[in-house]
């Protein structure tokens, strides 16, 4: 066994070139060589602050996105966070895989039509033109406009919404402005769960 | 001799909210395994060429019937004398003299792969089946030597993993088992002499791991 | 939470009870073990031995479902033992305040119960009053009719006997934990009681947070440094998504949702404002009308005038008295009477209770349209176990939404602080933002009633545009300006100058007549009046000491770290801790934190009780606001162990709300389901699993459903470490792992043994194959008698080796 003086990273760029300088055949398999560019990608990565979308500590996050292809490689806790200090748990620390990075992520609006056994892909257009004249339609045809006292109500009790405790806050107040403005009183989400 | 760098790993403090396990996956782009619930917390069950660090989970009742939880959230030790080179062939493992994080590169394909193994006091080094590439922590060798902490070690919330200078972890392990042992008659640092990794416990090592002081 | 995360490191006593801290605010343990490091110790309260109780310095089980039987005995023991913090108690908390001679209690039910209503008339439940009107007192806390004393002797039938054999904690475990949690009843001693869904999650949820409060209240531990009722709260923004009201029964800001009743903004107004007779008291919800009247303008924007009452008559009205939530919410559902659902970030075929009444109420829609990042049970509904597509006619919308770290905006953490975050990358695909979504449909909608106009299009066309990017879409930024609030003319208030669009930057300064605008009053400061945005800071300065980080983000209200703060002053303004001064009187201001209400001191000359969103400025040990009782009352849940309470005959929570479709089993007291059960979550997932169940490092770490539960069941029931089981209700089945663990076990429950198993409810049919599916398939659809809270954690079930 030898040991020896292992190069800096940003020496080691281009792969194989020192280490070979010493005598030694090394080819860089895929998964040293990502793992060297993984290090140097960082350095020049954009560092995006986030914060984790898990339990409510609210952890601060650390996001690189790569320079040249303007995905994000690198999720890690944010060191200055003054509750965090970097710190993450299992679900924060794998908040790459709710990234693009996932194979899973829904990226296509899909449709189900009735009686159908499977998804359709369809475009953004379609879709809120039909879910709008869908609600239209029912808002128009349920609207209660006096209750069975004679009361001024301006409600529809047969549409529903639920969600989100995991939307961002100037999400959340838009739906609620939205599901007030059609008289909805079925209003619920997880903060009851 | 005092130099290179040291992470302390105090199981007293760990939570075992596998922030580390998930931190490693991470950093290292490694995949996750399919496992199945075989009745215990711990999965993956096991170290694997994909799984450089593993916490594990020990439940059970003291004599006095107390219940306790253990969490060992094991990894390479980095020794400060790794036996493990005794498989290399050439250079294909690194044992780096500025941080002392003991490294093994592509060409530990070419590596006795069973003799490391077997001289492995914890149990430690495993294959990849298909390229024969020998794999485990690697101590973030790249972050720490661009200035940043271990992924495993930035990720702990409670300080259960410590990473710094190695005369300063051993200061730091000397002062906390003081501290633990008035409440813990056992806590004892495992190996601290002979590791890099250094963990702290506060019960019968066995009771972690079978290989949690090595064999 | 009252206070904040980083403060828990302050305490001295860490209770955690109704919370697996360790496991699902894995963080938080960051500042318990700081505590620790300073001596403090730590008490676990719950029914498992979790990986929050492996690093207690005390772990005491209890039977599920107990929690004010426990806590009752706790409150017993601070009186008898004369632990409580007798300064704060007379002057902070409504103890010296008369009750009405008429109140009483009386096996299990308060005065006032009307049976066939399931519910109280509360007249009794109030205070004996001069001919002024104002309220009489006894400062020496003896008088009978005193709150003090009718707490003590609602609380003397709680002794330890009593208790252990309800909850089945030994009575020396009991003693143990009353002992080292009333230590904190002194002026240099904090307690902190760390709370979550274990506590909320039951039929008498809100009556388990008033034991708790009522502790920290007797103890002194509100508005201190290192103490706080800290709710634990389970979402990455519930907060804030709370704060916004998406909940039928308030708008944003908390403002209770106008009724049927209420068919003037006036009367509306007059019934959101109370009144008060204390001259000492701030009575900050006096203001409420301000900010009604600014949510309606940042809403309809110029639409809204004097004259149409600010577009009030455009609000819906519920009615009076009925219910909405969630669970009634999908019982009209099963009954046919919804035909259009959207679902934004939500998976309710497995969150909700009664998993089987849940999907089979999906089947009934004509439409849903659901919005996520990944597929989940409630978007796939209509393909799931059980289901036949082909008999199933809803139509079925998947929409692609941004991720967390592909979003710009704020999220609120349970400290209450509003951090801003940023875009990393834009969203894959077709994802856009679920505020883009929103937007579009709304426009769409403005589109077709302007053209085809429709039943009612007022509200709808009088929505403002403010929030809109230039293009009219969303623009994150844009709405949390509007929700802030402006000033919409020039203006001058106290001597300074506000010019027309300038952001407000203190509620204090909204109007009732229509010149302010703020979506949410608790919001306004967010950003400064120069339309800096303030959630966006990231300052480290730490002026106390303390770890307030009033430069990091914006926490509301106003900035204000600890709520109750001038509670931690006696009343001439002094700290009660010095070493721990979050807040001081000093030279005629206060110093620390920004107090909760300017006004001087108590003592002082102008000074005002530090409660201030409470009417009579004290805080509530008597707490007639709520439906089920001015005291918490152990009620068995219900579905019980036990056929007989042993408190009193009333068996249950006597105001809970009763489901009766066939879906709606119930087996209390039965022979065949003899095991209580709970529910709850892992550190490795999330919820229902919607999110995680489809990250490998994640399902690596947790692959399958399981069940926990002793060895001694485990040994009864000839089932190993690691075989399939089932568990079954009366509601429903599910086959899964069997955990055998020495960290349950058997209770001794009115002197026979009684199990308790429990199952995380993080999997789901969807994916990935064999990984299990919801435990919500065995609870029952009943909730708390106030919030509605599903009673997921106490439940009977059996297990069955497979």
């Amino acid at each position: 066994m030898r040991r020896r003086q292992f190069l800096k990273m940003s020496c080691v760029l281009g792969a194989g070139v020192a280490l070979c300088g010493l005598g030694v055949d090394l080819v860089p398999i895929e998964a040293w060589a990502d793992e060297i560019k993984k290090i140097d990608r960082l350095k020049t990565a954009r560092q995006t602050m986030s914060v984790c979308c898990y339990c409510s500590v609210g952890c601060g996050l650390i996001c690189a996105t790569d320079e040249k292809t303007g995905k994000i490689i690198n999720i890690e806790g944010d060191p200055e966070h003054p509750v965090s200090e970097g710190s993450l748990c299992a679900k924060g620390a794998g908040i790459f895989q709710t990234t693009e990075a996932n194979e899973h992520r829904l990226t296509k609006v899909l449709y189900r039509a009735p009686n159908s056994d499977k998804w359709e892909e369809k475009n953004w257009d379609w879709a809120i033109d039909r879910i709008a004249r869908l609600m239209k339609e029912e808002r128009d045809k349920s609207f209660i406009t006096k209750n069975a006292a004679g009361q001024v109500v301006n409600r529809v009790e047969t549409l529903a919404h639920m969600g989100s405790s995991n939307l961002d806050n100037e999400e959340c107040w838009s739906i609620t402005a939205w599901a007030r403005s059609l008289g909805l009183v079925y209003i619920d989400h997880q903060a009851r769960v | 001799m005092a130099d290179g760098k040291s992470i302390l790993v105090d199981v007293s403090r760990c939570t075992g909210c596998r922030g580390c396990q998930v931190a490693c996956k991470q950093w290292n782009g490694l995949p996750g395994t399919k496992t199945k619930q075989t009745g215990t917390y711990q999965n993956p069950p096991d170290f694997s060429h994909q799984t450089f660090k593993v916490v594990r989970f020990e439940d059970g009742r003291t004599k006095d019937g107390k219940t306790y939880w253990h969490f060992f959230s094991d990894m390479c030790r980095h020794c400060m004398n790794p036996p493990c080179l005794a498989g290399a062939q050439g250079d294909e493992m690194i044992h780096d003299d500025a941080t002392g994080a003991v490294v093994y590169t592509e060409g530990t394909s070419k590596s006795d792969f069973e003799m490391s193994l077997s001289v492995c006091p914890y149990n430690i080094p495993r294959q990849d089946p298909d390229t024969k590439v020998m794999r485990k922590c690697t101590m973030c060798f790249d972050r720490i030597t661009s200035g940043l902490t271990p992924a495993c070690v930035l990720s702990c919330p409670t300080g259960a993993m410590v990473f710094g200078e190695r005369d300063a972890m051993l200061a730091e392990a000397k002062r906390r088992v003081d501290i633990l042992k008035k409440t813990w008659p056992k806590a004892q640092a495992l190996n601290a002499d002979d590791v890099r990794v250094i963990f702290i416990v506060t019960d019968d090592p066995l009771k972690y791991h079978k290989y949690a002081a090595g064999v | 939470m009252t206070n904040h995360w980083i403060d828990i490191q302050h305490s001295d006593c860490i209770l955690i009870q109704g919370s697996n801290a360790a496991e699902n605010h894995p963080i938080s343990f960051k500042w318990v073990m700081r505590a620790k490091e300073r001596g403090a110790k730590l008490i676990h309260v719950d029914p498992r031995f979790t990986r929050t109780s492996s690093k207690a310095d005390f772990y005491a089980p209890l039977r599920s479902g107990t929690d004010i039987a426990f806590l009752g005995g706790m409150i017993k023991y601070i009186i008898d033992n004369n632990k409580i913090f007798h300064d704060y108690v007379v002057n902070y908390t409504n103890a010296p305040f008369l009750v009405d001679g008429k109140f009483g209690f009386k096996d299990g039910l308060f005065s006032g119960y009307d049976a066939d209503k399931r519910g109280y008339d509360k007249s009794t439940w109030t205070y004996q009053k001069d001919a002024g009107g104002i309220i009489l007192r006894d400062e020496t806390l003896k008088n009978p009719r005193c709150v003090y004393q009718l707490l003590k002797a609602h609380y003397a039938r709680y002794d330890l006997k009593k208790v252990s054999s309800i909850t089945g904690t030994p009575e020396k475990d009991l003693k143990t934990v009353y002992e080292m949690f009333s230590s904190t009843g002194t002026k240099d001693r904090a307690g902190t009681v760390m709370y979550a869904l274990g506590q909320t999650h039951h039929t008498v949820g809100v009556q388990n947070i008033r034991a708790l409060a009522i502790v920290q209240l007797l103890l002194g531990n509100i508005g201190v440094c290192g103490g706080g009722v800290n709710a634990l709260r389970g979402e990455p923004n519930v907060q804030g998504s709370t704060d916004h009201a998406l909940l039928y029964h308030y708008l944003p800001g908390y403002l209770s949702a106008p009724r049927a009743s209420q068919q003037t903004l006036e009367s509306y107004i007059k019934k959101i404002t109370p009144a008060t007779t204390e001259a000492k008291s701030v009575n900050w919800q006096s203001n409420y009308g301000k900010y009604a009247v600014s949510l309606l303008k940042s809403w309809y924007g110029d639409a809204a005038t004097k004259d149409n009452e600010f577009g009030y008559a455009w609000v819906p009205k519920a009615e009076d008295g009925k219910d909405y939530s969630v669970m009634t919410l999908f019982d009209v559902m099963y009954a046919g009477k919804i035909r259009g659902m959207t679902v934004f970030g939500q998976n309710p075929a497995c969150s909700i209770p009664n998993s089987n009444k849940v999907r089979a109420a999906f089947a009934k829609l004509d439409w849903m349209v659901h919005l996520n990042i990944f597929d989940n049970e409630t978007a796939s509904f209509w393909k799931g176990p059980g289901m036949d597509p082909a008999k199933v006619k809803t139509e079925v919308f998947l929409l692609p939404a941004s991720a967390s770290v592909e979003k710009a905006g704020s999220q609120t953490n349970s400290g209450r602080w509003i951090q801003w975050r940023y875009e990393a990358t834009k969203a894959p695909g077709d994802c856009i933002y679920a505020g883009e979504a929103i937007i579009r449909i709304q426009n769409k909608l403005k589109e077709l009633y302007q053209k085809e106009g429709g039943t009612f299009p007022d509200p709808i066309l009088n929505m403002t545009s403010d929030g809109l990017a230039e293009k009219g879409g969303y623009d994150a930024e844009k709405v949390a300006k509007l929700i802030n609030g402006y000033f919409l003319a020039d203006v001058e208030i106290g001597g300074k100058q506000y010019k027309k669009g300038d952001c407000v930057p203190s509620f204090a300064l909204l109007q009732a007549d229509g010149s302010t605008s703020s979506g949410n009053w608790i919001c306004a400061g967010s950003f400064a009046q120069d339309g800096k945005n303030l959630m966006q800071r990231r300052g480290k300065a730490d002026p106390t000491g303390l770890g307030l980080y009033p430069e990091w983000s914006f926490a509301w209200p106003v900035n204000r770290r600890v709520l109750y703060n001038r509670a931690s002053c006696d009343p001439s303004g002094k700290p009660y801790n010095p070493k721990r001064a979050v807040l001081e009187w000093k030279d005629g201001k206060w110093v620390g934190d920004v107090p909760d209400g300017a006004p001087p001191p108590l003592a002082a000359e102008g000074g005002k009780l530090p409660f201030i969103m409470k009417p009579d400025g004290v805080s509530s040990l008597f707490g007639p606001g709520l439906g089920d009782g001015p005291f918490p009352e152990h009620y068995e849940p219900l579905e019980s162990p036990l056929a007989k309470n042993l408190m009193s005959t009333q068996q249950n929570n006597p105001a809970i709300l009763l489901y009766n479709s066939d879906k709606d089993m119930v087996a209390s007291a039965d022979a065949r389901f003899p095991i209580v059960m709970t529910t709850y979550s892992s550190t490795e997932h999330w919820c229902t699993g919607a999110f995680t169940r489809w990250q490998t490092w994640l399902t690596e770490a947790m692959p399958q459903a399981y069940v926990e539960m002793s060895e001694e069941l485990a040994k009864e029931k000839g089932i190993k470490n690691g075989d399939k089981v089932r568990v079954e209700s009366a509601r429903g089945k599910l086959e899964c792992v069997a955990m055998v663990t020495p960290r349950f076990r058997p209770f001794l429950v009115n002197g026979k043994t009684l199990h308790q198993v429990g199952m995380p409810y993080n999997y789901g049919w969807r994916f990935p194959e064999g990984n299990g599916d919801s435990a919500n398939l065995l609870t029952p659809t009943v909730g708390d008698a106030n919030a509605m809270t599903p009673e997921y954690k106490a439940f009977m079930v059996n297990v069955v080796k497979v």
